[in-house]
């Protein structure tokens, strides 16, 4: 069996995933598999399958070519070439090319985990942000995660130094 | 270190834990498209978040710069797990601040600007996440992450995009193998959206009957979800094997274990394959008490590898490194009786 990506090769790698019913089996040679991350220690079927999904969109035109990242310079055409996206701004850029392409990747769009905390120090009121914060840290130190209650402590006294130079 | 991990939960079949989160900065590109200058500029500003955090945390652990890294070593950082062969294939403009234990690792400019990962032996998926979190909190509170509220934190590989999480355990699966049944379980387990993988060779067998398995899904599941699974997947596969273990005629299996013992004991010359599929006897022999000893099979695969060797015993060829290691090895083993 020949390399499905550069039809040149004898095909080594035989990746087979399954994601909301949908079978997809690519095989690729050694050489293939390593360019798209898959020889290495994070190994996963889905680097690939998402590569050569990502090449027939590219293929199809459906993108339009021109459009570029304005961090990165990356085109749709980079993304869909390496299964890399070039960096953070590239994914608001390219968002509806590469969401149909997300869902059959993971079955689902919308991030449901951990948010980091940074926005809302700027939302809640001082006052109320540091007293928050005094009653987490006081609740950190009394469960002993003194790491964490070392990084409210930091915010509790920038907040306040803040609130001196007013 | 090899006597308390006999103590570990499950370290009979489960050798390891992994987690690993992928972090970005918002603002720059991604690591493969930075210039050098950048690629420093990120290393010092993740050296000093760590720094600046003043916790007693953060001085237990050491900034490497790749660059300064000998070539052996590097090598035998892969073989530790401490890094991935990636990373170690292109040193420059890369850094890790490790732990004194080695159990955690946060790698600079690998595919992603950050990835903080925490090895335990056993099976510690919780304990594994409640560290790699805190760091990630610690990180977070210095930088600011690429991070989507519909897509969750950005990643280059979209694979990785959501929570970031790879997480992982490795699994001691002798019966599950030679019974043919691996492949079946294999099947089914990626039809659910996790990987099981050989680590230690190609193809379908691992040459240590060891087998890392993952979840690949990353949006859309939280992360306490993706390791509930998990550990469903993998208590699922431990308890298979201990099932198969159990029907072993015990007899043949203290043949097989005690011949793997009598090579290791005897030989002069010995290869990386060869060592690891008897270590693997041997693991097994400690685990159904065949074999009583304190000797850690896990440890000593991984102390024996190619750059470990070297780095014991400078740049020796290829027969040089087997005699060394049949060396070792017979020094090891030479306590235990047959
Ligand atoms: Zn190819
Ligand atoms: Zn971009």
């Amino acid at each position: 069996m020949l390399c499905e990506k550069c039809g040149k090769n004898h095909a080594t790698t035989h990746i087979k995933s399954v994601v909301n019913g949908v079978v997809r089996e690519i095989n690729l040679c050694g050489i293939c598999a390593a360019e798209q991350g898959l020889g290495g220690f994070a190994q996963t079927g889905l680097a690939g399958m998402l590569a050569s999904m990502l090449g027939d969109v590219a293929a199809t035109g459906l993108s339009d070519g021109k459009r570029r990242c304005t961090v990165c310079g990356s085109a749709f055409s980079d993304i869909a070439t390496t299964g890399k996206v070039g960096c953070a701004e590239c994914y608001n850029t390219f968002k509806s090319e590469l969401l149909p392409y997300l869902k059959r990747v993971h079955g689902a769009t919308t991030h449901s985990g951990k948010i980091p905390n940074r926005a809302p120090l700027a939302v809640i009121p001082e006052e109320d942000s540091i007293d928050n914060l005094k009653l987490e840290l006081n609740r950190l130190v009394s469960e002993e995660k003194y790491e964490q209650a070392a990084v409210i402590r930091d915010k509790i006294r920038k907040l306040e130094g803040e609130k001196n130079e007013q | 270190m090899s006597n308390n991990n006999f103590n570990l939960p499950d370290y009979d079949i489960a050798a390891s834990t992994r987690i690993r989160l992928a972090r970005n900065l918002s603002g720059i590109p991604f690591p493969s498209k930075m210039s050098p200058d950048l690629l420093e500029d990120l290393k010092q500003r993740v050296k000093s978040a760590i720094s600046d955090s003043n916790t007693p945390f953060a001085k237990s652990l050491k900034f490497i710069d790749m660059k300064d890294v000998p070539k052996i070593e590097l090598g035998a950082m892969v073989e530790r797990h401490i890094i991935s062969p990636e990373f170690a294939s292109k040193p420059e403009g890369r850094a890790i601040i490790l732990s004194n234990d080695e159990s955690i690792s946060i790698m600079i400019g690998e595919e992603d600007h950050i990835r903080i990962q925490v090895i335990l032996s056993g099976f510690q998926l919780e304990k594994a996440y409640d560290i790699a979190e805190r760091i990630d909190t610690l990180l977070c509170d210095k930088l600011s992450f690429a991070f989507d509220n519909e897509l969750g934190f950005l990643t280059e590989c979209p694979t990785n995009l959501g929570t970031g999480l790879r997480a992982s355990v490795m699994l001691h699966l002798p019966l599950c193998e030679s019974s043919g049944e691996i492949k079946e379980l294999r099947e089914n387990i990626n039809k659910i959206g996790f990987t099981v993988r050989g680590i230690y060779g190609e193809g379908t067998n691992s040459a240590a009957s060891l087998y890392q398995i993952s979840n690949q899904i990353t949006l859309g599941i939280s992360e306490k979800n993706a390791i509930d699974n998990l550990k469903i997947i993998a208590s699922g596969l431990i308890e298979k094997e201990r099932t198969l273990r159990s029907s072993l005629d015990i007899t043949k299996a203290s043949d097989t274990v005690f011949r793997a013992l009598g090579t290791l004991k005897g030989c002069r010359i010995l290869n990386s394959g060869e060592m690891m599929s008897l270590l693997s006897m041997i693991k097994l022999g400690v685990s159904l008490g065949i074999i009583k000893t304190e000797i850690d099979a896990f440890n000593i695969l991984i102390e024996n590898q190619k750059y470990m060797l070297m780095r014991k015993y400078g740049e020796i060829s290829p027969d040089e490194r087997d005699i060394k290691r049949a060396d070792a090895i017979r020094e090891v083993f030479k306590e235990i009786c047959i």
